[in-house]
């Protein structure tokens, strides 16, 4: 795992510094206190999942990571900027950071390529040429070239999350963030997703991940991040958060997925 | 589990299987009486012998002066026996089918195989006959009206139809500039406010964004707040004041600035007062359904859109709006219908429009059932095919775009 950052050119901002800096983060629903204090960093290229029952919290801090819910104290730092500062082009860092939704949300009114190129035509002042063919690229990183033309309804769970991965990856995010990808998809293709998802990782790409796939965490990710009622309880290399949970709750957790499977996978 | 089995074992003790046997090829026992009467020969006998009962009518009705049967009084009388045979063939063959119930198929000469289509075949001969006597005794009866009503010099007295077609063809250019005026009211007010609405709705919508300064911050709250205001007021008041209102004052401002009433007049025309009233009256809701059919859309679409970088404003112009907008079409296209209708309450400011035209006709001739009457009949043409027309467009615009039904995404 530590070899894969190998070939990857070295970027601008340090390999050494996080990407993305969570530091003291608060939100509250009314009178909901739903993150309590919260401190994590990203490093350049790492996979961190974040794994935790639910309601602890764990799409509140996804979603206020690109502002889409917004703190209430505390700041949110990409690279050398603060999202949370009062005079900062939120916009403009969104298109740095990916986002892709449990429910998909393809737009319904656009057709798949049109769904990939909307954003880079609109914000990036590329050519409608230009950027069909960089959405063609990430069509078919995911497999779906044919489909370009295609209305989004017309697509299955897992067709649509994948045009969602692909429709992030036109904007050249330099961070992914994915708020359970898979949770609304059956079973049975629920691996189409995260084989994208791990040949991203493998690409390199900085990834948050909000999942309850345990295999996915404990074999791709970095690091695993668990959430418990607001605060990070416990963080961790996936080996030693799976095998040697410190905190309770953790250990209550896991032995909920893990029960079924031999301790040593 | 357990549940259903224990209802279903409950179900089929209570109700032992169908007898198998002669029972089951009995069909006519178990359907209703009118089933069972209208079997075999619903149209060809009880049906045409319907339509056989109107043309005794119809020939029993008196005969118009441009009457084309009149001459031939004996084919006349020959067509009413025919007809009168017909009704009494079908109670006969009424008659024998209840007679022998069950086994009618078998033994009723009328239900034979050779009988079916001789039956068949006459009952076109009925539906001739009748059609014969719909034209002699009614389009040429009312073509007849119509004649004498447009030749005579005045009111014909007595016959409402007559009355008002007279008083149609004399007012002729009266309604034909009234119905002009009502379409074009109704068509550009509707196709007004819906711009206005797309812009109100838009103002309505906003919530303060964290990017914003204090300046757009307030913006949006004041023209938010406003948005509300109009749609209360207006949807709160009827049209007919806000017409009256927006006319007289209106024009007392323009007075006021200097001008004389010729000019007032001239600038401020009654249709151009009711082109605004009728425009800012279906302004407010038409911003109520496209507010419902924006807020329909899975707030989800934007999140999606924002998190690409797409700032607020963008997201709802590329996706949001145009999703709430399809959403609205079929709520947007009855306010055409509504506005067809409504523009009658601005006949109260002199608006020429078909109320008005009815108006001064009623009035000319003193005559005003027959003349609402035909105004009522005139204004559900026009909603009718509106409707229709629309209904057209909004298939086609759901057809002919890339996607019409909200998915779950
Ligand atoms: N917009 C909102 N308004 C009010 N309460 C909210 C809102 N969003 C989230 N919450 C509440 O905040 C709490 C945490 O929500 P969050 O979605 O972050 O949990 P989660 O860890 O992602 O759970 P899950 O695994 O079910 O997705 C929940 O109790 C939720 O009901
Ligand atoms: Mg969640």
């Amino acid at each position: 795992m530590a070899d894969k950052h190998a070939s990857q050119a070295p970027m601008a901002w340090g390999d050494d510094q996080p990407l993305v800096r969570v530091e003291g983060l608060r939100k509250s629903f009314g009178s909901l206190e739903v993150l309590k204090d919260i401190n994590m960093w990203v490093m350049p290229g790492e996979v961190v999942t974040i794994i935790g029952a639910s309601g602890s919290g764990k799409s509140t801090l996804l979603r206020c990571i690109n502002l889409l819910e917004s703190p209430d104290a505390g700041q949110v730092w990409f690279k050398d900027v603060n999202l949370t500062g009062p005079k900062t082009n939120v916009n403009a860092l969104r298109e740095k950071i990916g986002m892709v939704f449990q429910g998909f949300n393809l737009f319904a009114n656009m057709n798949v390529l049109d769904n990939c190129t909307l954003a880079p035509v609109t914000l990036k002042k590329m050519s409608k040429t230009e950027a069909e063919a960089e959405a063609m690229r990430n069509l078919d990183a995911v497999g779906l070239t044919q489909f370009a033309k295609s209305p989004v309804t017309s697509l299955s769970g897992g067709q649509k999350q994948r045009v969602a991965i692909a429709r992030a990856l036109c904007m050249k995010p330099e961070v992914m963030l994915f708020d359970e990808p898979t949770s609304a998809l059956d079973p049975e293709i629920v691996g189409e997703v995260l084989n994208v998802m791990r040949d991203l990782a493998a690409q390199g790409m900085t990834m948050v991940v909000v999942t309850h796939e345990m295999a996915f965490a404990k074999n791709v990710s970095d690091r695993v991040v668990f959430m418990d009622k607001g605060v990070i309880a416990e963080e961790g290399r996936p080996q030693d958060i799976f095998t040697h949970p410190q905190h309770p709750r953790t250990r209550e957790f896991l032995a909920r997925y893990l029960e079924d499977e031999p301790k040593e996978a | 589990m357990a549940k259903v089995d224990r209802q279903k074992g409950v179900r089929t003790s209570t109700k032992p299987p169908a007898p198998a046997g002669p029972h089951r090829d009995q069909p006519a026992r178990k359907k209703g009486l009118g089933t069972f009467l209208r079997e075999d020969h619903p149209y060809v006998l009880l049906g045409t012998s319907v339509l056989a009962l109107c043309g005794i009518w119809l020939s029993m009705r008196p005969r118009s002066a441009m009457s084309f049967l009149a001459p031939y009084y004996g084919l006349e009388v020959a067509l009413y026996w025919v007809l009168v045979a017909w009704v009494a063939v079908s109670v006969l063959a009424l008659l024998t089918k209840i007679l022998y119930k069950d086994d009618y198929r078998a033994r009723s000469p009328f239900a034979s195989e050779k009988a079916k289509p001789i039956e068949r075949y006459l009952s076109y001969v009925v539906w001739a006959i009748v059609v014969v006597f719909f034209l002699d005794r009614a389009v040429m009866g009312f073509a007849n009206t119509v004649s004498v009503a447009i030749s005579s010099n005045s009111k014909p007295q007595g016959d409402d139809l007559a009355a008002v077609i007279f008083i149609v063809y004399e007012c002729s250019g009266i309604f034909e500039a009234g119905i002009l005026t009502t379409i074009e009211l109704a068509v550009f007010g509707t196709v007004i406010a819906f711009f206005l609405a797309l812009l109100l709705v838009f103002v309505r919508i906003q919530v303060p964004d964290r990017q914003d300064n204090d300046f757009v911050r307030f913006l949006k709250i004041v023209g938010s707040g406003f948005a509300k205001v109009y749609s209360t007021v207006v949807r709160g008041t009827p049209m007919m004041v806000q017409g009256l209102v927006i006319f007289f004052g209106v024009f007392s401002m323009l007075r006021d600035s200097g001008l004389s009433t010729q000019q007032a007049n001239a600038i401020w025309s009654t249709f151009v007062a009711g082109l605004v009233v009728i425009s800012l009256n279906s302004t407010a809701y038409m911003m109520e359904v496209l507010r419902g059919g924006i807020e329909a859309v899975d707030p989800g679409q934007l999140e999606a859109a924002r998190s690409l970088g797409l700032s607020q404003w963008q997201a709802m112009r590329k996706v949001v709006i145009p999703q709430g907008v399809k959403n609205s079409i079929p709520a947007l296209s009855n306010e055409l219908v509504i506005n067809i209708k409504d523009s009658s309450v601005l006949s109260v400011i002199g608006v020429f429009d078909l109320m008005f035209a009815s108006n001064t006709a009623a009035g000319i001739y003193y005559t005003q059932t027959p003349v609402y009457a035909f105004a009522a009949v005139v204004y559900l043409i026009l909603t009718y095919v509106a409707s229709k027309l629309l209904n057209l467009l909004s298939k086609r615009l759901g057809a002919g775009s890339v996607d019409t039904t909200p998915s779950s995404n």
